[in-house]
């Protein structure tokens, strides 16, 4: 068996966005507590059995190296070579790159944004991703010794249909443009440009396209959440939703941002099955993927968001631990002369 | 129903802006960078006494806040501070004049390129101590508070200001006194020579905001509408007596520290990979992209700004010094 190899990759830039301002966002995740995180994750590794971490390198911060000074661990620690260049596209490079070497699990630290770059790379390597963000529905917070011990164990004896699943993914095309991805959701704006990023006034969107319907998250997969109704089917179905804002009689309550409720205006609504497509020629304004404006529209653009099975795999923390408890790799026997001492 | 905080939110989003504002921005952006690049020539002319730190490259920081001002509002800057000035409404023939020492400068001819003011427009001046405007700014704030009319004041400063400790005493008290002031960081990534990887211990200057229980936000200083839209929502929110803001914008200054500087501490291509996100050229193709304008009507523009700039330098060079007996005149204490 290879030695377990797992990959971390934290985005020093995210947490800090205008949801702040606008909403009420925590005050701030700051990257010393990042730090602080990924040491108790390397910890968690180590007590798994974990023997290498390969981290992507980033020069603002330098989040594993401080999170390694002046500590006591057996496990090698060490960058990928790649260069840095201070975009995204260094967490999708990171992701590949670990997918290339092997990687049994790859811890990511950040948001929304954050793993929609690291799904661009990752491949078949299962995902635990801790919320580092603003809103976040694909990351959810979680202790980083927990997070490192589950890591461990999948990269060490592998995942299961158990332990594992796989993610559903929004495939986006812009006219004749490449095409990108959402983990969570898609939403046409008439914002005319990208500037902040962050879409949190919904008199702005017209349409809204979910990856899936989640009842407790935030943001505007809320709003799918919302519309759960007979009609609308169950909660564990794997299927998506495609929702039209805009007068029409219905009013859904959805928490948009961090303090931030409101009653929404629905002009229709309509689950959407694996493989559909929904289009749009919305005239100028923004995509926004996963809640951020990211691609800026002409008035001749067209839109087309297709939902996929085919998202990167996460890892099911408590399940994992479960299933390790399970296998016996949380116990052991206590010699007689050890247990005397 | 809204809330109030998404309420404000249109106002204060890049949808608010029309072409008027637009091209309102690219000629102030334009007349900034223009300003900028002929103090540069100037000053190696030897024309203009003592020093200049140019804020080419930053542009869009001081135009997408003060896009949001009036002249009722205050602001408070720091040693690079001509863009602030121009974005605030500063005549630029009364700048270049106070660059040139001139009876005709906007402080007299003695304040010079760190020291220029204009009350009128709530320029409450640059300033050659770093970090000396924290506390100017949040003086002003508790003014703007017991004024009562919706005034708000800005304080523009460095990343090496944010390690001075007039930086933590005056967002503490704007923190307490729930003061109307929005700390607008211009984390250009040196101080002076020392870039900030070495210089602060957190990465980014909004992460400080959380000890003095307010928001803290970053966004790209190179982008005008990111700007404009983190601005406006901290401004909005000190209008409605929310209290402080601190939101930092990353940037990047084309020239050295001050004129003269040998700039050995940053390599050419990283020089280069700033150009080419050049905040001007950034506004100039998202509004031709859009239709907002035309190619002439910027290029109008453009031309209109460097003959501006070419009268205020002919217009200065022919104004008088000031007069031996003014020496002790328009300062704070009276010697007579």
């Amino acid at each position: 068996m290879p030695a377990p190899l797992v990959g971390i990759i934290a985005n020093p830039a995210s947490g800090r966005d205008i949801r702040r301002l606008a909403a009420h966002g925590a005050v701030v995740f700051d990257n010393n507590e990042k730090a602080a995180i990924v040491r108790r994750m390397l910890f968690g590794l180590e007590a798994a059995g974990v023997t290498e971490v390969l981290y992507m390198p980033e020069r603002d911060f330098g989040i594993v190296p401080r999170a390694l000074d002046g500590q006591d661990l057996q496990l090698a620690v060490s960058p990928l070579e790649m260069p840095v260049l201070g975009v995204s596209a260094d967490s999708t490079h990171a992701a590949s790159l670990l997918a290339e070497r092997g990687a049994g699990c790859i811890l990511t630290l950040g948001g929304d944004g954050t793993n929609r770059a690291v799904a661009k790379g990752c491949g078949a390597a299962p995902l635990i991703p801790i919320s580092t963000g603003t809103n976040n529905v694909f990351p959810t917070f979680l202790e980083g010794t927990i997070a490192g011990l589950a890591a461990g164990f999948v990269a060490k004896f592998g995942a299961s249909e158990q332990t594992v699943r796989r993610a559903p993914r929004l495939e986006v095309r812009v006219s004749d443009g490449p095409v990108e991805s959402a983990l969570v959701d898609v939403a046409i704006s008439s914002l005319p440009f990208v500037g902040a990023r962050a879409l949190w006034d919904l008199s702005v969107v017209r349409e809204v396209v979910l990856a899936r319907v989640a009842p407790a998250a935030i943001g505007l997969s809320a709003l799918g959440g919302a519309l759960l109704d007979g009609a609308a089917g169950e909660v564990n179905e794997a299927t998506g939703m495609h929702i039209t804002l805009g007068p029409g009689g219905r009013q859904a309550l959805a928490a948009l941002a961090p303090g931030l409720v409101q009653w929404v205006e629905v002009t229709a609504y309509r689950r959407l099955e694996p493989g559909a497509a929904v289009s749009f020629q919305p005239g100028a304004g923004t995509v926004a993927l996963d809640g951020e404006r990211e691609i800026e529209l002409a008035a001749d653009s067209r839109v087309e968001v297709r939902l996929g099975l085919d998202g990167p795999f996460v890892v099911d923390v408590p399940a994992t631990l479960a299933a390790a408890a399970r296998a016996g790799h949380l116990q052991r026997t206590v010699a007689d002369d050890v247990a005397a001492g | 129903m809204a809330s109030k905080a998404t309420k404000q939110a249109a106002a204060t989003s890049a949808q608010a802006l029309d072409k008027a504002r637009l091209l309102h921005m690219y000629e102030q952006m334009t007349t900034i960078r223009q300003f900028e690049e002929r103090a540069s020539k100037e000053f190696a002319s030897g024309k203009v006494p003592g020093f200049v730190h140019l804020y080419a490259g930053e542009e869009a920081v001081a135009v997408g806040v003060c896009a949001h001002l009036t002249d009722d509002d205050y602001i408070t800057s720091h040693h690079r501070g001509h863009g602030h000035c121009i974005a605030k409404g500063v005549e630029v023939d009364s700048m270049v004049a106070e660059l040139l020492g001139r009876e005709t400068g906007a402080c007299r001819g003695k304040g010079g390129s760190m020291h220029i003011a204009d009350v009128d427009k709530g320029m409450l001046g640059a300033n050659g101590i770093v970090g000396g405007g924290f506390p100017l700014a949040t003086g002003a704030a508790l003014t703007a508070k017991h004024n009562k009319r919706g005034q708000v004041a800005v304080c523009f400063f460095g990343d090496g200001a944010a390690n001075q400790g007039t930086f933590h005493e005056s967002l503490n008290l704007a923190g307490i006194w729930k003061l109307p002031v929005v700390f607008v960081a211009e984390n250009n990534g040196y101080a002076e020579s020392t870039p900030v990887t070495y210089h602060m211990s957190c990465r980014d200057i909004a992460d400080r905001a959380a000890g003095y229980n307010m928001p803290g936000v970053t966004v790209d200083g190179l982008d005008v509408f990111a700007v404009y839209e983190a601005a406006g929502e901290a401004i909005a929110r000190a209008r409605r007596g929310e209290g402080p803001s601190l939101v930092e914008c990353k940037t990047y200054r084309y020239y050295g520290h001050f004129e003269g500087d040998p700039l050995t501490y940053r390599t050419k291509q990283e020089v280069d990979s700033f150009r080419a996100r050049d905040p001007i050229q950034k506004l100039r193709q998202s509004m031709l992209a859009r239709g907002m304008a035309t190619a002439e009507e910027l290029g109008t523009i453009d031309r209109n700004v460097a003959d501006r700039i070419d009268d205020a330098w002919r217009l200065a060079q022919e104004a008088p010094l000031p007069a031996p007996e003014e020496t002790l005149t328009d300062v704070y204490v009276s010697y007579r």
